[in-house]
Order: structure tokens, then C-alpha cells, then sequence
């Protein structure tokens, strides 16, 4: 089903989003774009061209979350949250992210807030008409208007968006929209088809598992990781990274869990002092491996979903599109 | 090709064909414009990759300490790189006969966050150049120029000493500006301000911190194996990304820069939350030059007045 929502009419419809669920949305204040919740005077800024710089994973695990209270000598659980959410305006980045990780939290061992905050989410995605040089997730099976993992997605159609419904609560969300026009639709899909031939595919993933496999004892990695500085930038921006440490804050009375990262050096530093990780080799060979290798033998998928964050923010501009491709001329070597 | 570009190539070819050197540290282009790569050069025909323009952001001398001991060092520097050189050989972190310090001119770093925005918001950067004091910038639509100091990064615009000091090779001559730049406007700006402004500013710039420590790791003189913020037994502070865990890395992080901090900005040019930090740098290297008169990274013998201690020390100043 397809319906129209003119720009002039959104702010209605959020408003009316507004008197069920929490909207959270991109919001461009001058600063650094980031996804918030709207509120009186916090307007949607979707007309934003790139992705927020902070995911919003966030809004699913949050960097820093109290697991529980204790009070003397109980332990006083936090409330899982109860209020309906709309996110609107994820890419399909990381609305495919979102979908990778319930492969993480949602099955087995699920993790009670993820569930939670899953099911009482709804994501309104909006296609990128015009993705950005360092985009690349038409490269790891995916494209600009992947619309799994969101329950409608948008397409900027000018003075309007077409809205795609995908799942029945999709479909509430837009009740009482009108019907697209034969015409809108294809203006639409003319639009997709651009931007998704427009991008560039930097490498190929055929077969990346065992071509990495292949190299996991190779001086590829001390190569690589020259330049590494081993900050946390790439792994907590990235939208998939889901890794975290539990502490225990003992003066807060709190256990909280933080999100960790794979390329710090007490990542994997054991109690007795022993790092299986000791070096940054190991580090950076874990960060791809897990993404390239590891992700797809565990769930089936490429654990990266092209969002571009790690590559642009790189404080040394170690570009995983290049590692990619030059873990697979070094194989052939 | 610039002329400096080329004459890089040539002497880091040259000492590596000599055998003066094991590697030479440098820059090739990046894979995206406004960046540019650290490189790590071995052999002599790989210099041909090595680039030196303003989108060069990284302090190199912060690979120092991360190279093997027994390495042979040539790398390329700066102002700002050759101070961090000197105060890692002032604290024993590399030998001085270990390294070939080849100074290069500096016209200043472009803050890549001044331009890029745009991406973000409108429109995508597809290529970069500079013409004189011009930075231009292909957009995908369009173009635009910008005067270089309106791109400048602030730590660039600020630098006293952009000519490198006690190289083993001079690439060109370029005059100290240190009299003609105002070093303490930012420390001045930030110091008039009342109490609760000066700390609302502080806590507005610190909350941003995701942790990430990239400022860390990519500052020349943060180089402590074991970093305070990483010790868990006892834990020195909040492990969180609250108000308390913030501020107390943002402000221990610059204490123990005290008599430190060579003023390179690198910090602030890897923060991915573009939070601003050399204030806090600045007033204590503001304080340095105040009150001991020493500044950070001007020779390989210098002494930081809060690591000197002498056995005969009064202690005058305890009542």
C-alpha cells in the first residue's frame, strides 16, 4: 500500500504520532545532527542529506544504561519502559543495523530491554535520494531504500513523501493518509533506482569469509593497523557494534553497562593480566574479522551495513572499503 | 605535485636507500577528500606515495611510541610534530639518535569539520584543492571557496611556532609568526567569564564526550600504557558517559598535559563530537609560560617544571 504525506502536512501527523508514542527524530539545532526526542520547538530536520554522526542504536542500547539499583541489601530492578515509540527518519542503514542485532539480542538470550524496546518501536525509514560518497551499503546487501527492519518507508518526492507501507503497524501509522497516485509511485521508484545506480561498489563480498579465514595469520593485519590509532570512534559510531562492559558503579549503588570496543587495549585484558589480544593487530584484525567473517558465520550476513560512519570519522582515515579491498588483492597475491 | 611534496620523496627515499633510517613517517592522500593517510614508508620507491598538504591532521610523532624500540625513525614534521619529538625524548620515550627529524613548513591544518558539515546537511564535498590562501572545494553541485584562515583549524590559527625546531633537515625556511599571533585569546576569552558561565561552558563541551578517547589517542604526549580512565581496582572515575564520568576525563586528561602539550589541536581534530578541549591545554601551557616562563617541547633537554625535582629542594613553599 502505498500513501502520500505532503512536508506541510507531516508536522500533523507527527502531532498526532505524538498522542500515543514518544517521536524521535534528526534534529539539527547547528550543531551535529542527532536523532532526539521532539518535543515542543524540536523540529524534524529530515531534510538533512547525510546520517546522523552518533547512531541511533542508541535509542535501542543505550552508551550507558543502569541494569539495577541496590538498595541496602536489595537489588531494585529498573523498569523495562512501557510507552509506545515512533523513530522516524532512519536510513536503511540503520534500520537494517537494528534488524542484524535482533539476531544478537532478540533471539536465544534475549536481552530484556532490547526485546522491550523493540517491540514497542516503530521505525519510519526514509530512503536516501542522494547517498553520499562514503555510503556503501548497496555493497554489503543492502541499498538505499532497504525497507527491512522499518515499518514504512519514505521517499522524497519534492513538496511530498510516498510512503511504503511494510507492516501492519505501518499501516496504522499512517491511517487516513491518502492513496499515492500511479504517477507518485513511479516518480518514486524512478527516484530509487537512481540513487541505488548512483553508488559506487567500492568491493565485493563474495566468498570475503574465507578470503579473510585465509589471512588470519598473514602480516596483512600489522600492515593495516599501522596507522590505527586505536581509539573507539569506528566501533561506537558504527550502527552493528553492540559490544558492552558491565560495571559496577559502587558509589552510584548502580550496575550499569557501557558500551565497549573491540580496538581498546582492556577490551580483552584478563583478570590474571593476560590479553589474548595484546596488540593492535589482533585488535583491528577482531574489529573486520567480526564484521566480515565472524557475523557471517554466526547470523548468515555481513555485520556491516555501509552506513559509512567509521570511514568518515576515522581520525586517521583508516577506510574499511579499502581493507576490504586489499585483504582481497593480498589473498590473491 | 608541490615542490615540498616533491623534496619529501626525494630525502625519505634517500635515507632509507642510505640505510639511515628503517622507516619514514609521513602522509599519503586519504581515501576521501579534506583527509589525508598516515604512511609508513620502508622501501625507497614506496616514497613516490608519500603527499604533504594542509588536510594533514594527524600529529605523527604520536606513532613514536608506538613503533618498535628498536626501530629507526625519519619522519616528517611540523612545528607542532617536532615539539611533541622533543618533549618524548625529554621523557625518555625515544632515543634522540634513533630519529631523523625532517622539518617541513607549515601554512596551517584545515579543520575538516569546518567544511565537511555541509555534507551532513546539503551537500557533499567530491574534491579539494588549495590555490594560495584559497581553499576550494568541488561540491556536487556547485563549488565554494573559502579564505584559509576561515578553515583553519583554531589550534593552527593560534600557533606561535610553526617552523620546526632542532631538525636534522630543513625542508624551507619559514618565519616565526610568534609575535604576530594573540596565543591566549581563547584562554583570555574563556578566563573573563563568571564562574557559573565559565562552568557551563565546560560542562556543555565535556557532556558531548561518547568516550571514544580518540583525543587520547591521537595526542603525541598521552602515551601511558595504562591510562587513569582505563584503571578498574580502585576505579579513579565514573565509567559512564554522565556529567561526573565526562568531566573528570576531560578534566584529568588535561592535567596531566601540565607543561606538556605541544598545542597541536590533534586532539580536537579526532574528536568525532568536534567538543572543544585545547582551552583547558592552553590555559595550563598559558600558566607554564607565566609562572616557570618554560614552554613545552622546545628542546630535547628541558625539563617540565612538574617533573623536575632536585635532592636539596627547601620545600619552601609548604607551611
Amino acid at each position: 500500500m502505498h500513501k502520500i504525506v505532503t512536508k506541510k502536512g507531516l508536522p500533523t501527523l507527527i502531532e498526532a504520532w505524538q498522542r500515543q508514542a514518544v517521536v524521535y527524530a534528526p534534529v539539527h539545532n547547528g550543531g551535529i545532527p542527532e536523532f532526539q526526542r521532539l518535543g515542543r520547538g524540536t523540529q524534524a530536520a529530515l531534510y538533512l542529506r547525510g546520517n546522523t554522526r552518533y547512531p541511533p542504536k542508541s535509542l535501542f542500547i543505550s552508551q550507558s544504561e543502569t541494569m539495577f539499583y541496590a538498595q541496602g541489601t536489595a537489588l531494585e530492578q529498573v523498569p523495562l519502559p512501557t510507552a509506545p515509540r515512533v523513530i522516524l527518519g532512519v536510513r536503511a542503514c540503520d534500520a537494517r543495523a537494528t534488524q542484524l542485532l535482533d539476531g544478537v539480542f532478540g533471539t536465544d538470550s534475549s536481552d530484556p530491554s532490547w526485546v522491550r524496546k523493540r517491540e514497542r518501536t516503530a521505525l519510519v525509514g526514509l530512503g536516501c535520494t542522494k547517498p553520499g560518497a562514503t555510503c556503501f551499503c548497496s555493497a554489503v546487501g543492502s541499498g538505499p531504500f532497504d525497507a527491512r527492519g522499518v515499518d514504512v518507508m519514505l521517499t522524497d518526492l519534492g513538496d511530498a513523501y510516498l510512503a511504503e507501507v511494510q507492516t501492519d503497524e505501518g499501516e496504522t501509522l499512517l491511517e487516513g493518509m491518502p492513496v499515492a497516485t500511479q504517477a507518485q509511485v513511479e516518480a518514486a521508484h524512478q527516484l530509487q533506482e537512481a540513487a541505488a545506480s548512483s553508488m559506487e561498489i567500492p568491493f565485493e563480498t563474495e566468498g570475503i569469509r574465507d578470503v579473510l579465514y585465509g589471512l588470519f595469520s598473514s602480516s596483512f593485519w600489522y600492515e593495516v593497523q599501522q596507522s590505527c590509532l586505536g581509539c573507539g570512534v569506528c566501533t561506537f559510531l558504527c550502527p552493528t557494534c553492540h559490544c558492552f562492559d558491565i560495571v559496577d558503579e559502587v558509589q552510584r549503588r548502580e550496575r550499569v553497562r557501557n558500551w565497549d570496543s573491540c580496538m581498546f587495549r582492556i577490551y580483552s585484558q584478563e583478570a590474571s593480566g593476560y590479553n589474548p589480544r595484546p596488540t593492535n593487530v589482533e585488535r583491528t584484525r577482531q574489529r573486520i574479522m567480526h564484521k566480515y567473517a565472524y557475523f557471517v558465520e554466526n547470523h548468515g550476513e555481513i555485520g556491516c551495513t555501509g552506513c559509512g560512519r567509521c570511514v568518515r570519522n576515522c581520525p586517521v582515515d583508516l577506510d574499511i572499503r579499502q581493507v576490504i579491498r586489499d585483504a582481497r588483492s593480498w589473498a590473491e597475491e | 605535485m608541490g615542490e615540498l611534496t616533491q623534496a619529501i620523496r626525494e630525502h625519505a627515499a634517500r635515507l632509507l636507500q642510505e640505510g639511515r633510517v628503517d622507516v619514514v613517517i609521513g602522509f599519503k592522500t586519504g581515501t576521501v577528500p579534506l583527509r589525508a593517510q598516515p604512511a609508513f614508508i620502508t622501501e625507497p620507491e614506496q616514497a613516490a606515495e608519500l603527499v604533504h598538504n594542509s588536510f594533514c591532521q594527524n600529529n605523527l610523532a604520536s606513532y613514536l611510541t608506538r613503533r618498535p624500540d628498536t626501530e629507526r625513525i625519519g619522519i616528517i614534521c611540523r612545528g607542532c610534530e617536532s615539539r611533541a619529538v622533543h618533549v618524548l625524548v625529554s621523557e625518555h620515550q625515544h632515543d634522540r639518535e634513533g630519529l631523523y627529524v625532517i622539518g617541513v613548513p607549515c601554512a596551517g591544518i584545515i579543520d575538516r569539520h569546518k567544511i565537511e558539515r555541509q555534507g551532513e546537511l546539503d551537500l557533499e564535498t567530491v574534491e579539494v584543492w588549495e590555490e594560495g590562501e584559497e581553499v576550494i572545494v568541488a561540491l556536487d553541485d556547485g563549488e565554494q571557496r573559502y579564505a584559509r584562515a576561515e578553515v583553519l583549524d583554531d589550534a593552527c590559527l593560534r600557533c606561535a611556532h610553526p617552523q620546526p625546531t632542532d631538525a636534522d633537515l630543513l625542508l624551507a625556511d619559514l618565519p616565526d609568526n610568534g609575535a604576530s599571533v594573540d596565543r591566549w585569546a581563547a584562554v583570555d576569552a574563556f578566563e573573563s567569564l563568571p564562574p557559573a558561565e565559565r562552568f557551563a561552558r565546560f560542562a556543555q563541551e565535556a557532556e558531548r564526550c561518547i568516550r571514544c578517547y580518540a583525543c587520547r589517542e591521537a595526542c603525541p604526549t598521552c602515551y601511558c600504557t595504562e591510562c587513569f580512565v582505563d584503571h578498574n581496582n580502585p576505579r579513579w572515575c565514573e565509567s559512564m558517559v554522565t556529567a561526573g564520568g565526562t568531566h573528570a576525563w576531560h578534566v584529568i586528561r588535561a592535567f596531566h598535559q601540565a607543561g606538556r602539550c605541544v598545542s597541536c589541536g590533534a586532539c580536537e581534530r579526532a574528536c568525532p563530537m568536534e567538543i572543544k578541549m585545547t582551552y583547558l591545554t592552553d590555559k595550563l601551557n598559558y600558566d607554564m609560560a607565566q609562572q616557570y616562563g618554560f614552554e613545552p617541547g622546545m628542546s630535547d633537554d628541558a625539563t617540565p617544571p612538574f617533573a623536575a625535582f632536585t635532592l636539596d629542594d627547601a620545600d619552601r613553599f609548604v607551611r
